[in-house]
């Protein structure tokens, strides 16, 4: 019998990878872009998702009362919101959603998404990572990972959210892979990503002159090309998108038509979605639009559907996520864009079957849903169950691990590979999940 | 046939025999440490996998016996028919494994396991390994194919020394740059081999029951002697110890060791390193025409004199230390900045401030050291906050299994967190009646203990204790993980990194230079001005950062310096000292950065230029937190650009005053760079910033000035 020379490592697992292993570290552990990019060869079938469209809502937002409606229960459990039928026959999501009812052909919805975290630090990471947290590892969040190990755009960062990332951050994965904050409401008239403009007087001619001066202070002399060989390769990005109309104009919410700017609805978040989709359009390949109020422990009706007192028609977080939501899909769609760009509206668990006391529901993760569109997905289908009162999944559990798996499998990344941490300690991208049977 | 019955009789028997003596401890759990059956990724998860549950790298053996010979109603072994059991089909992958396939049906590890259950699966009696020896420990690998044969051995239960090379479990902490070669065939003469697979100096881990110990081997960065062209020719023999550890190295390794930094950049360097500020502009120049040949030390003694030096370690320390303010609530943030100040200025040891931080106990109003337990919000992280900071040691691992990588167990973790159970944290700081942690192996109160030591009594008040195993003064943890730590300071990267991380596993790169320079820091008081000065005035501190081609790949043996960017805090005070227009931190209530003691305020241009304040004390040396938005606001904010605007500013006052190019290019790389330009240079710049038009006139020196702040020459240390 005839062996071949094995490395010895504690996880078996390791000797069968150990190709991708090697090319992930260069010379002395430090990992260079390329490097780990040239490692990252797609396996198999060619990804269909160039990029990612993430709506989280912050708090937990409640599956009863979006998109696992529960009509028959008891009426403690019910809820104040009707069900309303889809454009798929069989479908039935919130009243508060007709808009997106119109789209749900192009929406995959997971009823059955499961987790043990109810705490929102922890819930958080594990839904932005696929990780259960740990104090001695900080897991990358999606848009990290699709930042370092991803294909996109140059003149923009790879990774940016609108407005802030909360948490979703790099973790071990370093300062390389954090995400830009836009910050502000692209809402706002004369809404500007802080420090993109120009500083008065000091314009792109200005620019590539100090850029030529200070490669002479740091080099002495030597030509412009051989200078810019050398830099360093922050301040090139960042004068590339400073100096390019394209990463500006991405930002200018203004060179939207006003009709475009109406379907995805005047307030914050429908906005940030827009500009989501101006931002994937110009080879981002992932954008975190951070949508927070969901944690509603009391009055569902005002906070959900009305948004102020007596609001008519209501203004509340699930009409302003349905008009962004579905407007977003459906732009995406007739640009031609939607089957490249994974859209997925999520938060870090939902909401208790029973009403409490305030009108409102408490935390929930053993049970919530999660909405996919686009990216190679199959429209129009409902994945999974939960119980006769939405407290359990009575039907193929999903777990964050399992999301994380099929994230990263659309988007073309292994979600077997290894990473390994600053401390040499080696880390699978994905540990525990599979691809969400159904999904494509 | 009688005979024939006999001998296979007789082989049975011998073969009963020898399986008799396979040891369940001692050999089948090393066996699935090794296949990485009971790693953390596999049925040594917390909750097991396919309800198959182990204990973590084999720590409990009777646990696992259970698991193995008697839970599932003892299918997993099947000792009528041993081939058939689960525990063979499923690594064969005879059945579906989630782990895949680890070896094949006749390779040696299933006949082992065969062998033990068809010997009845006994767990046979405990063992206890008393020592593990691997050999050779350390080895330097000069000719390709670079690699050495290798045995491990063990004592076990005090009999002699027996070879147990294939049953440990080999871990390479770089796999990319190390590896143990299997041989092809077991025989008398086939070795283990440990390859390197490049050049440097790599460490292989070996595990072997309850104990891990490291195995080095190096490898030459450059082959063949040393050109003497390439090796500095200034002093004939390294005097301070620090040089001669590094030379030593440096030799072994055959790295060159780059020339010495000039010294404009010595100047600027020791001046950032040890206060936090640039060199003032009327010293420089004094210095680099001085013919004093203690120049040096006169400069390095007054900058630890200075006031700047206070501010900076106070920073420092208040980084460490993670102080910050709470809401409603600023008087302990100033009483304990005010305090640590003092301890900075007084010089004191750092064994008393630590003795005092731990021990102290009073209102945190007025008291400064009692401000210590108010950082953490409870026992764990007390104890981890203490272990991390003043031994160097993470416990974190251990409050759920033994740390894979140290000897540190759960009774450990939770013991020592037990020693600050008590304390109330409000703004009384002080012992309470009562107050314990639960300890989960056992669900009981935790017993106190100090890490890898006997129990100690529940009742009573233990952190004098705690103190004393920090100072012991045959291994001082204090002295190592602070020297370790000065050196980090001095040359961007610890002896051992990360600086809170210091374990058996993780070996200094120069271990008997850390035991040397703790030795000497102990010795003199614990006092940093005393360690810091040594490393200031040492050969290897005043080293070029340029490289060679045979060690630009070094960034370890310190052949050459390594410039790091400098934190946000010192970059926005140079920035406002070069262009003389201060910033302002209205929260804090000061004007340099280096006075921002509180990681809990606001400190807009700070934050925006990565401020690292994090929670756990910013110990990495690779936390800069400098991105995307940082770097917009160097180009395009306000931080330099109004600067150089403001009519106060140093630029616009020489402007006015009429100072002619020369002139304002001479100051500011004098300023910024604590050089003096040359002529040829001065001549170059006029070319190209001179301009007839009084307007682009300007526009041009603010371009250079912008530069000048811009440059790695600037922004790095």
């Amino acid at each position: 019998m005839q062996r071949d020379d094995r490395r010895y490592s504690c996880d078996a697992r390791m000797r069968r990878r150990d190709a991708i292993q090697i090319g992930i570290l260069s010379l002395w552990g430090l990992t260079s872009i390329d490097s780990l990019r040239a490692a990252r060869a797609t396996e198999g079938r060619r990804a269909r998702a160039k990029g990612c469209i993430l709506l989280w809502l912050d708090g937990g937002p409640s599956h009863l009362e979006t998109f696992d409606l529960k009509p028959d229960a008891p009426a403690e459990v019910r809820g104040p919101f009707a069900p309303i039928a889809t454009k798929v026959p069989g479908i039935q999501i919130s009243e508060l959603l007709a808009n997106t009812a119109q789209v749900i052909d192009k929406v995959t919805i997971i009823r059955s998404m499961t987790s043990p975290l109810g705490e929102h630090g922890l819930a958080n990471r594990y839904l932005l990572t696929g990780y259960e947290p740990s104090p001695l590892i900080q897991y990358p969040s999606y848009g990290s990972v699709v930042a370092r190990f991803g294909n996109g755009t140059d003149l923009l960062p790879r990774y940016i959210a609108v407005p802030e990332a909360g948490w979703g951050g790099a973790g071990f994965l370093g300062t390389v892979a954090e995400p830009f904050a836009v910050k502000g409401d692209p809402a706002r008239e004369g809404f500007r990503v802080p420090d993109l403009d120009f500083y008065p007087e000091v314009d792109s001619a200005r620019l590539l002159r100090r850029q030529a001066l200070m490669q002479r202070i740091d080099r002495g002399v030597g030509t412009a090309e051989e200078a810019e060989a050398q830099g360093d390769p922050l301040f090139q990005q960042v004068l590339r998108m400073v100096t390019s109309p394209v990463a500006k104009q991405a930002f200018d919410m203004d060179q939207e038509p006003v009709s475009i700017r109406a379907r995805y609805g005047s307030r914050t978040f429908g906005q940030s979605c827009l500009l989501a989709r101006r931002l994937v359009e110009r080879g981002v390949p992932f954008v975190t639009v951070h949508s927070t109020g969901w944690d509603t422990h009391s009055d569902l009706v005002l906070q959900l559907k009305e948004g102020y007192t007596g609001a008519k028609p209501g203004v509340g977080l699930i009409p302003t996520l349905d008009q962004g939501f579905s407007a977003l899909v459906s732009d995406l769609a007739d640009r031609g864009l939607l089957d490249e760009t994974l859209v997925i509206a999520m938060g870090e668990f939902g909401r208790t079957p029973k009403i409490n006391a305030q009108g409102g529901r408490d935390h929930w993760p053993r049970v919530f849903s999660v909405v996919l569109a686009g990216g190679g997905i199959r429209g129009g289908q409902v994945i999974g169950a939960s119980d006769r009162t939405g407290e359990s999944p009575a039907d193929q559990p999903v777990t964050p691990a399992d999301l994380a798996f099929s994230l990263y499998t659309l988007l073309g990344i292994d979600p077997h590979q290894e990473l390994i941490t600053p401390e040499g300690r080696p880390v699978p991208l994905n540990q525990g999940g599979q691809m969400i049977q159904g999904l494509i | 046939m009688i005979s024939i019955h006999f001998a296979s009789l007789l082989a049975v028997a011998a073969a009963a025999l020898s399986a008799d003596q396979i040891s369940f401890d001692a050999q089948i759990v090393p066996l699935l440490t090794r296949m990485g059956c009971n790693a953390g990724a596999c049925h040594g998860a917390a909750a097991g996998r396919g309800e198959f549950r182990l204990s973590l790298l084999g720590a409990d053996p009777a646990a696992d016996h259970m698991a193995i010979a008697r839970q599932f109603q003892g299918r997993r072994v099947n000792r009528t028919q041993p081939g058939e059991s689960l525990l063979l089909r499923k690594p064969t992958a005879r059945l579906e494994h989630g782990g895949g396939q680890l070896f094949e049906y006749d390779d040696p590890e299933a006949q082992l396991l065969r062998q033990w259950i068809a010997s009845g699966a006994r767990r046979g009696p405990p063992v206890r390994l008393s020592s593990l020896v691997v050999i050779p420990q350390e080895t330097l690998l000069k000719e390709p194919p670079w690699e050495i044969g290798i045995r491990v051995l063990a004592v076990l239960d005090g009999a002699s020394p027996i070879d147990v090379t294939g049953r440990v479990t080999f871990v390479p902490t770089d796999p990319a740059a190390v590896e143990v070669v299997v041989p092809q065939e077991l025989s008398e003469d086939s070795r283990y081999r440990i390859r390197a697979r490049r050049r440097g100096q790599h460490v292989v881990l070996v595990r072997y029951l309850d104990q891990v110990v490291p195995a080095e081997v190096s490898v030459p960065l450059n082959d063949g002697p040393l050109n003497d062209a390439v090796v500095e020719t200034q002093t004939p023999a390294p005097r301070h110890f620090v040089d001669q550890q590094i030379q030593r190295k440096l030799d072994m390794l055959r790295i060159p060791r780059s020339p010495a930094a000039d010294e404009s950049t010595w100047l600027r360097r020791v001046s950032l390193d040890l206060t936090g500020r640039l060199p003032e502009p009327q010293r420089v120049s004094a210095f680099l025409h001085s013919a004093d040949p203690r120049k040096r030390e006169h400069f390095v003694d007054q900058l630890l004199h200075s006031e700047a030096f206070i501010d900076y370690w106070t920073w420092t320390f208040a980084r460490w230390l993670r102080l910050r303010s709470f809401p409603h609530e600023r008087q302990p943030l100033a009483t304990y900045a005010a305090w640590l100040r003092e301890e900075i200025a007084a010089d004191t040891g750092v064994d008393e401030i630590v003795r005092q931080l731990l021990t102290t106990d009073g209102d945190s109003h007025v008291t400064g050291p009692a401000n210590f337990s108010r950082m953490v919000p409870e026992a764990r992280s007390h104890a981890e906050m203490v272990g991390e900071l003043f031994a160097g040691i993470r416990l974190g691992c251990a409050n759920c299994h033994p740390h894979p990588l140290d000897r540190w167990t759960q009774d450990d973790y939770h013991g020592f967190a037990a020693i600050f159970a008590r304390l109330a944290r409000g703004r009384q700081v002080g012992l309470a009646a009562r107050g314990e942690v639960t300890n989960p192996r056992t669900n009981e109160p935790a017993i106190p203990r100090i890490p890898g030591r006997q129990a100690l009594d529940p009742h009573g008040d233990h952190r004098q204790e705690v103190v004393a195993w920090l100072l012991d003064p045959s291994d001082s943890h204090l002295a190592r993980a602070m020297a370790n730590r000065l050196w980090q300071g001095m040359f961007g990267r610890g002896l051992v990194e990360p600086v809170d991380d210091l374990r058996l596993t993780n070996p200094p790169t120069h271990p008997e230079l850390l035991a040397e320079l703790a030795r000497d820091f102990a010795l003199h008081g614990y006092r940093i001005r005393h360690t810091l000065r040594g490393l200031a005035l040492s050969e290897t501190y005043a080293t070029s950062a340029d490289v060679l081609p045979g060690n630009r790949e070094d960034d370890r043996f310190y052949s050459h310096a390594t410039p790091r960017r400098l934190e946000a805090a010192l970059l926005v005070d140079a920035i406002s000292d070069v262009t003389g227009i201060c910033e302002s931190f209205p929260e804090h209530g000061v004007e340099r950065a280096i006075h921002v003691v509180d990681a809990a305020l606001p400190a807009v241009v700070l934050d925006a230029l990565g401020r690292c304040a994090r929670i756990d004390g910013c110990a990495d040396s690779a936390s800069r937190s400098f991105g995307v938005a940082s770097q917009l606001q160097l180009m395009n904010g306000e931080v330099i650009n109004r600067k150089l605007q403001d009519p106060a500013g140093r630029l616009s006052q020489m402007i006015a005053r009429g100072d002619s190019v020369r002139e304002i290019v001479r100051e500011w790389i004098l300023v910024a760079l604590s050089r003096e330009a040359t002529a040829e240079e001065l001549n170059d710049w006029e070319a190209i910033l001179r301009v007839a038009d009084a307007q682009q006139q300007r526009e041009r020196l603010e371009d250079f000035a912008w530069s000048l702040l811009n440059s790695r020459a600037f922004t790095a240390r």
